[in-house]
C-alpha cells in the first residue's frame, strides 16, 4: 500500500476547516488536503471499496475528536484494528484539553494530540509546525513507501 | 439539687430497691415495644407501647403464638427461627443486619428493628424482645438516598455540560477571531482605520471570552475532581509554579523568597493550581512596582500551619476585602491590571475542598498578603 502526499483532514466545523486550509495556504504547504465532514464518511474514505483513499493511503489524518456520526476516538480505533492502516500518522487536533480525551487519545494509539488555540495567528503556527514536521521532517513508514503492507 | 448531691456523695443511704410494680411500671413506661415469649413461643407479657404499635389490644397478645405478629410472608419459617433461637439464646442487638417486618392488626406493615435477650428463669428460658418501629427513620434514608442520586445526577450532566462548553464553545470563537484576522489581512485597502480598529475588537473580544471559558472550566475542575490527599513538599509546588511564571515573563525582575522544606498532605494537582493562580495574582499586581518582592512561608497560628504569600505590589482597599474571593470579582481597571477575576475564587474552593480557609490583608500601593490554611497535617 503506498501513501499518497494527501492530507486527510476530519473536521465537521465550517469555520475550523476553513481555517484549516487557510493556515496550509498561508504557510505554503502544498499537500493535498482532503476534508472528512465526519467519522463515518473519514472511515469510508479510507475503508471502503471506492473510498478515496482505497489505493493510496494519506500522508497525515489531522483528527477532530468530536464528530457527528462516528467520534474521533472511534475512528482512530478503526485506523489502529486494520493492517493496512496500522502505521497511519495519526494527529489528534481539537478543542478539548480535557485529561481524559488526551489519555484515551494515546491509549488508542494516536501520534501526537494537539489542541487548537482560539487565536488564529497561534492556531495558523499550530498548523505549521504540524506541517513541518509530519510531511517534511518526519520520515514516512517505508513499507508505506514500498508499497507493501 | 445541692443537698440532694451531697447525700449521694455520702453514700450513706441505703439504695432504693424497686419495688415489683414500680419494675412493672419500667417495663410499661419502655420507648420499645417489649414482648416476653416463653420457649413455646407463646407470648407472656406485652407493655403499652406494644399495643400501641401493633393495634392489638393486650388481652388478644397475651397466650397468643408470637407469630401473630409477623407478616404472613415470613410467618411459615419463623418458628424454625425462633427454636432455633430458644436451643442457643444470646443477646442480640438493635438492627444486627436484617430488613425485618412488623404486622398491624389492620393488616399494613411497618419495618422494626429487634433486639432479643433471654432470661432465665424456674420455669425455662423467657426470651423478651424489644421491637422498634423504625419507619421513619426508613423514611429519612430513602429520602437522603433519593437526594444523594440527584445530586449525583446534577452533578454528572454539569461534567457534561461543562465538557461541551469546553469543545463547542471555542470552534465559534475561533471562526470570530480567523476571520476578522482575514478580513484584516486580506481587505486592508478597502478597511480604513476605523476599519480595522473595530475588527480588532472584536478579535480582542474573541480571545478574552476564550479566556473566560477556560477559567471558568478550571474552576468547574477543580470543584468536581476528586481530592487526593498524599504526602507533599509545599515548598516544591511553590518554587514550580514561580519558575513557570518567570519563563512565561522572562523580562520581568522579581525578588523571590520562598522559605523551603515545608512539608504537608494535601492534593498536588490542586496545590500547584492554587499556586498557579497566587504567585501569577502577587506577579500582576507588581507589575509596577520598581523593587518588586515576593515572599511564600508559614508559621504557627494557633496551633495550626498557616501559609503565606506576600507581595509588594498594588494591594487593595480593605474595605473590599469580602469581594475579593468572587467570581468575576475584580477590584482594579483592566487597563490598570489585566485579569478576569476567576483566580481568587479557584483558589478559595481549593482551599475548601481542602477543609481549610484563605483571608487576605492588604493597604492601597502598600502590598497583600494571602493567609491559607490546608486542613489535617
Amino acid at each position: 500500500m503506498t501513501s499518497s502526499d494527501a492530507v486527510l483532514l476530519v473536521e465537521d466545523n465550517e469555520g475550523d476547516e476553513a481555517l484549516t486550509l487557510r493556515a496550509f495556504k498561508k504557510h505554503d504547504i502544498p499537500n493535498p488536503i482532503v476534508v472528512a465532514h465526519d467519522g463515518a464518511e473519514a472511515l469510508g474514505m479510507l475503508f471502503s471499496a471506492g473510498g478515496h483513499f482505497e489505493h493510496e493511503l494519506p500522508r497525515l489524518v489531522l483528527l477532530d475528536l468530536n464528530l457527528p456520526k462516528i467520534g474521533g476516538l472511534e475512528v482512530l480505533t478503526s485506523i489502529r484494528g486494520d493492517a493496512r492502516t496500522r502505521c497511519l500518522p495519526v494527529v489528534i487536533l481539537t478543542s478539548s484539553a480535557e485529561e481524559r480525551d488526551i489519555e484515551r487519545g494515546y491509549e488508542l494509539g494516536a501520534n501526537s494530540y494537539v489542541v487548537k488555540p482560539v487565536d488564529f495567528v497561534r492556531f495558523s503556527e499550530v498548523v505549521r509546525q504540524l506541517g513541518s514536521y509530519w510531511l517534511s521532517l518526519n520520515e514516512r513508514d517505508p513499507t508505506a513507501k514500498r508499497g507493501g503492507q | 439539687m445541692h443537698e440532694g448531691a451531697e447525700s449521694c456523695d455520702a453514700r450513706s443511704s441505703t439504695p432504693l430497691v424497686p419495688t415489683e410494680s414500680e419494675l412493672r411500671g419500667f417495663l410499661e413506661a419502655a420507648p420499645d415495644a417489649l414482648v416476653l415469649v416463653d420457649p413455646s413461643g407463646l407470648i407472656v407479657f406485652v407493655n403499652s407501647q406494644t399495643e400501641r404499635l401493633f393495634g392489638h389490644p393486650r388481652a388478644e397478645l397475651l397466650g397468643a403464638p408470637v407469630e401473630v405478629l409477623v407478616p404472613l410472608r415470613f410467618r411459615g419459617q419463623h418458628p424454625a427461627h425462633r427454636s432455633a433461637y430458644f436451643s442457643d439464646p444470646k443477646v442480640r442487638g438493635m438492627g444486627a443486619g436484617l430488613e425485618l417486618w412488623g404486622l398491624r392488626k389492620d393488616g399494613s406493615e411497618f419495618p422494626i428493628e429487634i433486639s432479643l435477650s433471654p432470661v432465665r428463669t424456674e420455669r425455662g428460658v423467657i426470651v423478651a424482645s424489644s421491637i422498634r418501629d423504625v419507619s421513619a427513620r426508613k423514611l429519612t434514608e430513602e429520602a437522603l438516598r433519593q437526594a444523594k442520586e440527584r445530586a449525583e445526577l446534577v452533578s454528572r450532566e454539569l461534567e457534561a455540560f461543562s465538557y461541551s462548553v469546553a469543545h463547542d464553545l471555542r470552534a465559534p470563537l475561533r471562526s470570530i477571531d480567523g476571520f476578522s484576522l482575514a478580513l484584516l489581512e486580506d481587505y486592508a485597502s478597502v478597511l480604513d482605520e476605523e476599519g480595522k480598529t473595530h475588527l480588532r475588537r472584536v478579535r480582542d473580544g474573541a480571545q478574552h471570552m476564550a479566556q473566560l471559558i477556560e477559567s471558568l472550566l478550571q474552576l468547574a475542575r477543580v470543584t468536581q475532581s476528586p481530592l487526593t490527599r498524599q504526602p507533599i513538599d509545599v515548598s516544591d509546588l511553590a518554587s514550580t509554579a514561580m519558575r513557570r511564571l518567570q519563563e512565561a515573563h522572562p523580562q520581568r525582575r522579581i525578588e523571590c523568597d520562598i522559605q523551603p522544606g515545608l512539608a504537608d498532605r494535601g492534593d498536588a494537582r490542586l496545590l500547584s493550581i492554587l499556586f498557579d493562580n497566587l504567585l501569577e495574582n502577587a506577579w500582576k499586581f507588581t507589575a509596577h512596582c520598581a523593587d518588586a518582592r515576593v515572599e511564600f512561608g508559614a508559621d504557627e497560628q494557633g496551633g495550626q500551619r498557616c501559609y503565606f504569600i506576600r507581595d509588594n505590589g498594588a494591594g487593595f482597599d480593605m474595605k473590599y476585602a469580602s469581594k475579593l474571593f468572587g467570581v468575576f470579582q475584580r477590584l482594579h481597571n483592566p487597563k490598570q491590571f489585566q485579569g478576569i477575576g476567576i483566580g481568587l475564587a479557584t483558589v478559595q474552593r481549593i482551599v475548601s475542598r481542602h477543609g481549610g480557609r484563605i483571608w487576605a490583608e492588604g493597604a492601597v500601593d502598600n502590598g497583600a498578603v494571602f493567609h491559607f490554611t490546608i486542613g489535617e497535617i
